[in-house]
């Protein structure tokens, strides 16, 4: 095996961490979506819950289950509006938002499961703009209120200075913490409109706790993006 | 978390009438609720859940009469940001302000701070595996256990947990009174424990608005292992009343927030490094510390002459 000059290696190393470091994100498969693609064309799948067919879209499935379920009640569906798009779960009334994601609308990224008793913010997505622990919201009560998750932030073109500073500050160490802090991010960056001091990044993030210590790299990512995003205004 | 059926409320008076029935839960933030419901922590387990958050109207603060009206819905962000807060009743804003994290007080509501359960690991137990005293039990498992977190001025209603709201020592110094469906409570009633709540209200009574008299001066100060995410060991507000008394509440050191009357005797005359010094010794003077807490009154103590310096410098 030809050897590698140890500069080379290092570089060659560089690159394969920042590749990880999408790919922890969660953000992965959606960073590699050609931008501008519309999100309404995403394919989405209504899979009968008891007997497994699958239908294209909502009403078909209705139909499936009022005709062969007919012994049993119909469960109750929300429709909830998740990055722009609306989407019409089943969910049962104790399902709190961050199982509906998972368990529901299959978006696994944002809404992670760590204290689940909202003490650490693992959860957090923004509800109506604001930040809000998934864990701790029940779904029913989400009817009618914009919800966004990393997913849709991430791949939504103005914020890729975001995006690009988190991968080039390599904020996400293991990562399970970076997509919620990732919303909060872009919570600050509306908030604070593009020009948040770092005081006001660490007081805002102050909500989600990270075990590997990344969190003077979320402040320098979040300040090199502000930085960005007002030049390019 | 076990299933029950979610209603979303319409009306106050409706939600007041379900919820005094049994089984029946009423949930705002539910930043309190959902986790004691995950844990299993309470003897019961709700059949419904009351949602308040649909009811329109509560969600507001406003001036009336010198006094300022926070209905029950409003968020601890929003009070800590409002303009009117800070300026009438600072200790309050102070106090929602250091409250949990920047996204819980997104979420919780004025209303569920202060009806929240008591923080003490064996009442909240999961599972129900402490039946203590506050649930119905014989004993009190913090007096032979681990209190670190526990009351220092001894015990009440049979229970040594120590109360763990932010806001509730401002109302009690601001002399708030909290409007429920049915009658006016004085905060410094309305804190007492009762049964696993750790307040007075009956079942099927709800907090309507909060009523905080207009207050020149006022102060909160917050003790906490952590910055953010954690609630206090010590907290104190301070509030000067129209009269120019000043009223000392103590949080986090006895099952309710406890008033200071000794310390506030010790401040009659002015504050100063000297008399302030006084008042603090006067406040932790009278303690009963349990086998671990004992460091708390030495915060106790630095937290009340604290506040009260930064009642007059600022």
């Amino acid at each position: 095996m030809a050897q590698l000059p140890r500069r080379e290696f290092l570089k060659a190393g560089t690159a394969a961490l920042a590749g990880m470091t999408l790919s922890a994100l969660g953000l992965g498969s959606i960073t590699g979506a050609a931008e501008g693609s519309s999100p309404e064309k995403q394919v989405f799948v209504y899979t009968c819950p008891v007997c497994g067919e699958q239908f294209p879209d909502f009403e078909q499935l209705r139909l499936h289950f009022s005709g062969m379920h007919r012994e049993l009640e119909i469960p109750k569906t929300v429709c909830l509006t998740i990055n722009s798009v609306e989407y019409d779960v089943f969910v049962e009334d104790h399902w709190t938002l961050r199982e509906a994601l998972i368990r529901a609308v299959g978006l696994t990224g944002n809404a992670k499961q760590m204290c689940d008793r909202g003490g650490c913010g693992s959860c957090t997505v923004l509800i109506d703009g604001k930040p809000a622990l998934s864990c701790t919201t029940l779904a029913v009560e989400c009817e009618g209120k914009q919800i966004e998750t990393s997913e849709g932030i991430a791949a939504d073109p103005t914020y890729r200075p975001l995006l690009e500073a988190y991968v080039r500050n390599d904020t996400a160490q293991c990562g399970y913490c970076t997509p919620a802090q990732f919303t909060v991010a872009k919570y600050i960056l509306n908030k604070y409109d593009l020009n948040p001091t770092e005081d006001q990044i660490r007081l805002e993030l102050s909500g989600n706790i990270c075990r590997c210590g990344t969190y003077a790299r979320h402040v320098k990512a979040i300040m090199e993006a502000a930085e960005e995003m007002r030049g390019g205004k | 978390m076990r299933p029950f059926k979610h209603i979303q409320a319409s009306s106050l008076e409706e939600a007041a009438s379900l919820a005094s029935r049994e089984g029946v839960m009423v949930i705002a933030g539910g930043t309190d609720l959902l986790g004691t419901l995950k844990d299993e922590c309470l003897p019961w387990y709700p059949n419904y859940i009351v949602d308040l958050k649909t009811i329109p109207g509560l969600d507001e603060i406003r001036e009336e009469d010198g006094a300022l009206v926070i209905g029950t819905l409003v968020r601890l962000q929003d009070i800590a940001d409002s303009e009117l807060v800070r300026t009438h009743a600072q200790a309050l804003a102070e106090a929602c302000g250091r409250a949990a994290s920047p996204t819980i007080r997104n979420m919780g509501t004025i209303g569920g701070n202060i009806c929240q359960m008591h923080r003490c690991w064996y009442f909240r137990c999961p599972d129900n595996r402490f039946v203590c005293a506050r649930k119905g039990g014989r004993e009190c498992y913090a007096y032979k256990g681990d209190n670190r977190y526990h009351s220092i001025f001894g015990i009440q209603g049979g229970c040594l947990a120590a109360s763990s709201h932010d806001s509730a020592p401002a109302l009690v110094a601001l002399g708030a009174t909290v409007v429920t469906t049915a009658r006016e409570i004085p905060a410094e009633e309305f804190f007492m424990a009762n049964g696993c709540k750790s307040h007075v209200l009956e079942d099927g009574e709800l907090v309507k608005e909060i009523r905080v008299p207009k207050t020149a001066a006022s102060r909160f100060e917050k003790f906490a292992l952590r910055k953010s995410i954690d609630f206090p060991l010590v907290n104190c507000a301070v509030a000067e009343d129209a009269d120019g008394r000043v009223r000392i509440v103590l949080g986090a050191c006895y099952p309710s927030p406890k008033r200071m009357t000794e310390a506030e005797e010790a401040v009659r005359g002015g504050i100063d490094e000297k008399s302030a010094q006084a008042a603090g010794d006067a406040a932790v003077a009278n303690v009963m510390v349990l086998s671990r807490n004992e460091y708390k009154v030495e915060i106790a103590r630095t937290l009340v002459k604290r506040t009260l310096l930064r009642l007059v410098s600022e």
